[in-house]
């Protein structure tokens, strides 16, 4: 009975430990995902065309805020042709690991 | 008189480059009173559905502040607080934020 509780316990805590990784997103499989965002965003002072303003930094921003931006361009929440189509096909682990790389230190 | 024309010369270009530039005190105060309550004292927000806005570029920080104030980019919160910031206030607190340390480009290492 005592080897069930803490089987038990076992398996709730490897349930929660899962969906924790999947929620967080990986930097590393995200540093692999972004390469087409680096054609833009990586570049130092790169500018948009037209109308003209630098491309935003993204290095250090908060994953969360990323994932929703992602999300809203998707959505036709924020316009922009060339972000919509780059994240049109992107999953929601696809977002979460891309946003991870961004906020993880840069130039890493 | 070629000493005085010098003279004329600087003190024109002085006044002409500070008609330009950004009023860094200006934006400090204006940034207090409408955007550390959520974007922090340096625009290195706390809450991570709030972005980060130290460090970013500051055209493209007036343009997203000019966005949010014709309604072009929507956000209740954003609308609210752009509705009542001037070009002026506009210019002034991208040069600030973009001064502040956070944001960075990020590069490949190699």
């Amino acid at each position: 009975m005592k080897i069930m509780r803490v089987t038990g316990l076992l398996g709730a805590t490897l349930c929660v430990l899962l969906s924790g990784a999947v929620m967080a997103g990986d930097p590393e499989a995200g540093k692999i995902k972004a390469s087409t965002c680096m054609g833009c965003h990586g570049i130092e002072g790169l500018t948009n065309a037209y109308p003209t303003y630098r491309v935003p930094r993204l290095g250090g921003q908060h994953a969360e805020y990323l994932v929703d931006a992602m999300q809203a361009y998707k959505e036709g929440r924020r316009q922009h042709p060339a972000m919509r189509a780059n994240v049109a096909n992107l999953s929601e682990q696809d977002k979460r690991d891309i946003a991870a790389w961004f906020a993880s230190e840069s130039g890493e | 008189m070629k000493s005085v024309i010098a003279a004329m010369s600087v003190l024109l270009l002085a006044i002409s480059a500070s008609a330009q530039a950004a009023d860094l005190e200006a934006a400090e105060t204006l940034a207090n009173e409408q955007c550390a309550a959520c974007h922090g004292p340096t625009g290195v927000s706390q809450n991570p559905e709030w972005p980060i806005i130290a460090g970013q570029h500051a055209d493209y920080l007036a343009r997203t502040l000019r966005q949010y104030r014709s309604g072009e980019r929507q956000d209740p919160l954003m609308q609210g607080v752009a509705a009542g910031l001037s070009d002026e206030d506009i210019r002034n607190l991208a040069a600030w934020y973009a001064r502040q340390d956070g944001l960075k480009t990020k590069q490949y290492q190699d």
